[in-house]
């Protein structure tokens, strides 16, 4: 008799007591925790981006405590100058966000100054492994720990105004077989360039461009892998071979001459005004892409978009680029790393993750989502933009070898400069070519590796 | 537990004899319920017992007394540098129709000149979205690039500046997209295109632009400044984010309304600027919308705060349901809210807007509130509950296990003789012990005594027996039978008080005790003893005595 009163009164304490604890969870529901949220899915992603945060905060947020506050949206880049602040701690530097998207070269600046979670604290091995191995390995820097979480990826592709390719393959008989290959892009581009400036006869040099490209510096770096080569070297840029020569060479006579667009924007800005048929980028800025292009005189014409694989060089390999950077926590309390890793958890699981990608044309990173889900909600998606670069993904994934860009500390600068000077040769030597001046492949090679 | 505590305190006070086991129970149950009363006493006067009605008033007062007053200084700032946009552009594009020889009601026919003269407004527009709070800068041009066009109607030229982060300004770098506008002019000053870029605004759904140039034609006296409007929360067409948007007319020299121009609050903005403190109360929101006659139409306004709702605002018009508790609730088929409200001014004395009213509320939802009005009232009752249950669980513990050896002791005692040799755990029952084995000793040494002395006694009463047996047998040796026979014979003649007095005699009782007992003189009584002595042939009181004491043995035997 004793003993049960005295298990029914330890029962009491235990019941009583048990509000005292988080059941091992630091979360309150009743006094949530607040994390703010920095991504570049801006655009039309930022819709789904908003519906996925909200669908968070309003139920597995709600019951838990953890509430998502988006501050800030912007493209990589300009994440990354904010990020390069904090990291540096310029004056004036905004606070660190709890979450934020970014790529591991960023998190590497953060990692050296201990500012970043490591979330293998908070996932456990069997969670990890529901992931791709591959878009694991590269969010862990050199001291093997887990700081960028794969949330979706993107890989590289040949964007084509099929409406405005069909107008000039008509015109001309340009093949459009010569899609596949850079050297036959820029056979395509300078015949394009002819073309529409032998329309309008009066003005000379007034031809359109054919390509435009994001970064010169993607062209390169797995360029020279096509190839068999590398562009990198004992963590620094060695440009001084045979294949770095030939994809200079192939590059530089088309956008010197006029049919690869030098732009500093994104190429989309080029496609949307029609001064381009075809460019070169990122498989997730789709979206850009709409059904109309813009013409400056403010005549709006409807077009046809096709995704085709990223272009070879020719006798290379089948090599692409797998971008896309990931989720990076700030190191701070146990709560809110807790909290954030509970979100993004949520947000990487395989339902949540097909409806971002449904909605936004990134690739799926659950190995689940990859493998299984996505080929069967091809058939269902509604935005035909996103089926068709889904498919043309896909089959590149059958069919090409992906490269990953290294995160030795100096990449950044290196990968910013090249981009930088390369457009800033190309640029002057075609101001050279138009003031009448000679210019020449190898002689610019020559300035561009000294 | 509580109720058996009670009945058995009710039982004990009824009854004065308990055992010491009950009554330390109630010591202990006593000091406890004291103690805890006297703690919760002091959490109630340090007002730690949970947020009450007056609280949540104080917070919700300053909170919207501070958000309003921000609000109201804020919207008046950008509502400057909107009318100080307004006079840049206006300045500009009087200079520009002059350079091209057009009047500004000519533009329109004139489409070729849209983009240098939108050119025009660049810097200011780019300057605007650098040095302010702001999520974008725009303008509108009463005119398009293509009149000709079927859509040309709701087709509007200008510029729209986005800013991704609003709360950055030149101090720490701003990125600027542009959303609407001729891309070459985004190119040429560095501008990327958002994925929603648009050449030209579409004001299908966007009534604000043409009611803004309608009043501005419709007051040409009034002043710029007294012209503004705040659109309700608007999304424009293919825009992921919504905002509040002021619009200033803009009006040439020559008094012609030509467009538009203003600042965007957006929804991204009024959240980082307008929530109120995040670790007050959960699910607390700000809401400005404009002032309905039954509420408030916050389908158009915008919210802040840590409450989880669909983007940043409510999908409904709340309208007024009641004020109680000195709280205002408010109600939509979506749920009801209750808080404080207050009307702010967003426009100056004169302007045609000045009695569109607004609002700014500090909201929960009413489930929420009224437990923040109620407080932590239940948990506090809760927890003194259980404070109260494990002190009476303690003070039975605690008691029994402190009575034990005194009643180990106690049964000790009273079962067995007290064992010098055992120890209990407490000084005081030890002396006890002592005390009552020395008691003990003593109470056996006066039984010994009083033994010994009982038994001398009887023994000396035996030898007195024999010795009276003794002398009697002499007596009658000595007395002779004759005078006996007579004296025997002759007690019958005694009367009844003279046969008394003789019987006392014989009883040994002396001649002063037998004068008490018949309250006789002496006189009296040698009186009587003459009659008796005669009578019976004696002549002396010692003859007397000799033949009552032989009567006496004979009687015995």
């Amino acid at each position: 008799m004793k003993k049960i009163s005295l298990i029914i009164c330890l029962l009491f304490l235990i019941t009583s007591l048990a509000g005292c604890g988080g059941g091992g969870s630091p979360l309150n529901p009743n006094d949530p925790v607040t994390l703010s949220m920095w991504h570049n899915y801006g655009g039309d992603m930022q819709e789904t981006m908003d519906v996925l945060i909200d669908q968070f905060n309003s139920t597995v947020g709600k019951e838990q405590g953890v509430i998502i506050d988006v501050t800030a949206i912007s493209s990589s880049s300009e994440l990354n100058k904010s990020l390069d602040m904090i990291a540096n701690g310029d004056p004036g530097a905004p606070d660190i966000p709890d979450i934020f998207t970014g790529y591991p070269k960023v998190a590497i600046q953060f990692q050296e100054k201990d500012m970043l979670c490591n979330f293998d604290n908070y996932f456990t091995e069997s969670e990890i492994g529901e992931y791709v191995d591959a878009f694991i390995e590269e969010g862990r820097l050199s001291d093997g720990g887990l700081y960028v979480f794969p949330i979706a990826k993107s890989t590289e592709v040949l964007y084509l105004n099929q409406t405005l390719f069909d107008r000039f393959a008509e015109e001309t008989g340009a093949d459009a077989g010569k899609l596949t290959t850079f050297e036959g892009l820029a056979e395509l581009s300078m015949s394009y360039y002819d073309w529409t400036d032998a329309q309008t006869p009066d003005i000379p040099n007034d031809g359109k461009q054919f390509l435009a490209v994001d970064a010169w510096f993607n062209i390169a770096e797995v360029g020279m892998v096509q190839l068999g080569g590398s562009i990198f070297e004992n963590d620094a840029l060695s440009l001084e071979s045979d294949e770095f020569a030939h994809i200079f060479d192939v590059l530089y006579k088309p956008a010197v001459e006029g049919g690869f667009a030098v732009y500093d924007g994104y190429s989309s800005d080029l496609s949307k005004t029609g001064d381009v048929v075809c460019s070169m980028g990122s498989s997730a800025g789709i979206l850009f892409y709409g059904d109309t292009i813009t013409y400056p005189d403010g005549t709006i014409e409807n077009v046809e978009y096709n995704i085709l694989p990223y272009p070879v060089f020719e006798n290379g390999e089948a090599v692409a680029l797998q971008r896309g950077g990931g989720l990076m926590v700030a190191k701070t309390d146990e709560q809110r790393e807790y909290a954030a890793c509970l979100f993004i958890k949520w947000l990487t699981a395989s339902e949540q993750n097909m409806r971002f990608i449904e909605k936004t044309g990134y690739l799926p990173v659950t190995k689940q989502a990859f493998e299984e889900d996505m080929t069967s909600h091809l058939e269902s998606l509604t935005d035909e933009r996103i089926e068709k670069m889904l498919t043309s993904v896909l089959s590149m994934y059958d069919s090409y070898s992906f490269f990953t860009a290294p995160n030795y500390p100096a990449f950044d600068d290196d990968s910013s400069n090249y981009e930088s000077e390369f457009k800033a040769l190309l640029t002057g030597e075609r101001s050279k070519l138009i003031a009448g001046e000679d210019v020449s492949s190898e002689d610019a090679l020559a300035a561009f590796i000294k | 537990m509580l109720r058996q505590a009670l009945s058995l305190w009710k039982k004990e006070r009824k009854r004065k004899e308990t055992t010491l086991h009950r009554r330390l129970i109630l010591f202990f149950v006593s000091i406890s319920i004291f103690l805890i009363l006297a703690f919760a006493l002091l959490l109630m006067i340090f007002g730690i017992t949970g947020k009450d009605e007056k609280t949540v008033e104080t917070h919700i007062n300053t909170e919207l007394t501070d958000i309003a007053q921000s609000i109201e200084d804020d919207f008046a700032k950008t509502a400057l540098d909107g009318i100080s946009i307004a006079e840049s552009i206006s300045r500009r594009s009087d200079m520009f129709f002059l350079q091209h020889e057009i009047t500004p009601g000519e533009l329109a026919e004139h489409p070729e000149l849209i983009e240098p003269l939108l050119a025009e407004y660049m810097e200011t527009l780019i300057n605007t979205v650098k040095n302010s709070y702001c999520g974008g800068t725009f303008v509108l041009l009463d005119a398009t690039v293509l009149p000709d066009a079927p859509y040309a109607d709701t087709q509007k030229a200008g510029v729209f500046l986005k800013k991704t982060q609003p709360l950055t300004t030149e101090m720490v770098g701003v990125k600027i997209h542009c959303l609407r506008g001729p891309a070459q002019l985004a190119r040429d000053n560095g501008i990327m295109l958002l994925g929603q870029w648009r050449m030209e605004f579409n004001t299908v759904g966007e009534q604000f632009f043409e009611d803004v140039m309608e009043t501005a034609k419709n007051n040409p006296v009034l002043p710029i400044s007294r012209l503004y409007y705040w659109s309700g929360r608007v999304v424009l067409e293919g825009n992921s984010e919504s905002g509040f948007l002021l619009c200033v007319p803009l009006r040439s020299s020559d008094g012609t309304v030509f467009g538009v121009c203003g600042i965007e609050v957006s929804d991204r903005l009024f959240k980082q600027l307008y929530s109120p403190e995040g670790d007050s109360y959960d699910s607390i929101f700000t809401a400005v919308a404009p002032l309905h006659t039954d509420g408030l139409g916050t389908s158009r306004g915008m919210i802040a705060g840590n409450y989880y709702l669909t983007g940043n605002r409510l999908i409904e018009d709340l309208t007024v349901k009641e004020s109680r508790n000195s709280f205002e609730y408010f109600s939509s088929t979506l749920g009801s809210y209750g808080g404080k409200s207050q009307e702010i001014k967003l426009y100056p004395h004169g302007s045609p807007y000045e009695d569109d009213g607004w609002s700014v509320a500090i909201l929960m939802p009413e489930e929420i509130l009224n437990d923040a009005i109620e407080g932590n009232l239940s948990y506090f009752i809760y927890t003194i509950i259980v404070l109260l249950f494990i002190s009476l669980i303690v003070s039975v513990v605690i008691s029994r296990y402190y009575l034990k050896p005194v009643k180990a002791a106690l049964d000790s005692i009273q079962n067995n003789p007290y064992d010098e040799r055992q120890v209990a755990p407490y000084l005081e029952i030890n002396d006890l012990f002592e005390f009552l084995a020395s008691k003990d000793r003593e109470y056996e040494e006066t039984l010994r005594e009083k033994e010994e002395h009982s038994l001398k006694m009887k023994n000396e009463y035996e030898q007195a027996q024999r010795e009276i047996s003794r002398l009697a047998y002499l007596r009658k040796t000595e007395i002779d039978p004759d005078a006996y026979s007579e004296f025997l014979e002759s007690l019958s003649r005694l009367t009844k008080t003279e046969r008394e007095i003789f019987n006392l005699y014989i009883a040994g009782k002396s001649a002063r005790e037998i004068m008490d007992e018949f309250d006789i003189t002496e006189n009296t009584l040698k009186y009587h003893n003459r009659n008796i002595y005669s009578k019976l042939g004696v002549t002396s009181r010692k003859e007397l005595l000799r033949y009552a004491a032989l009567l006496n043995e004979e009687q015995k035997h």
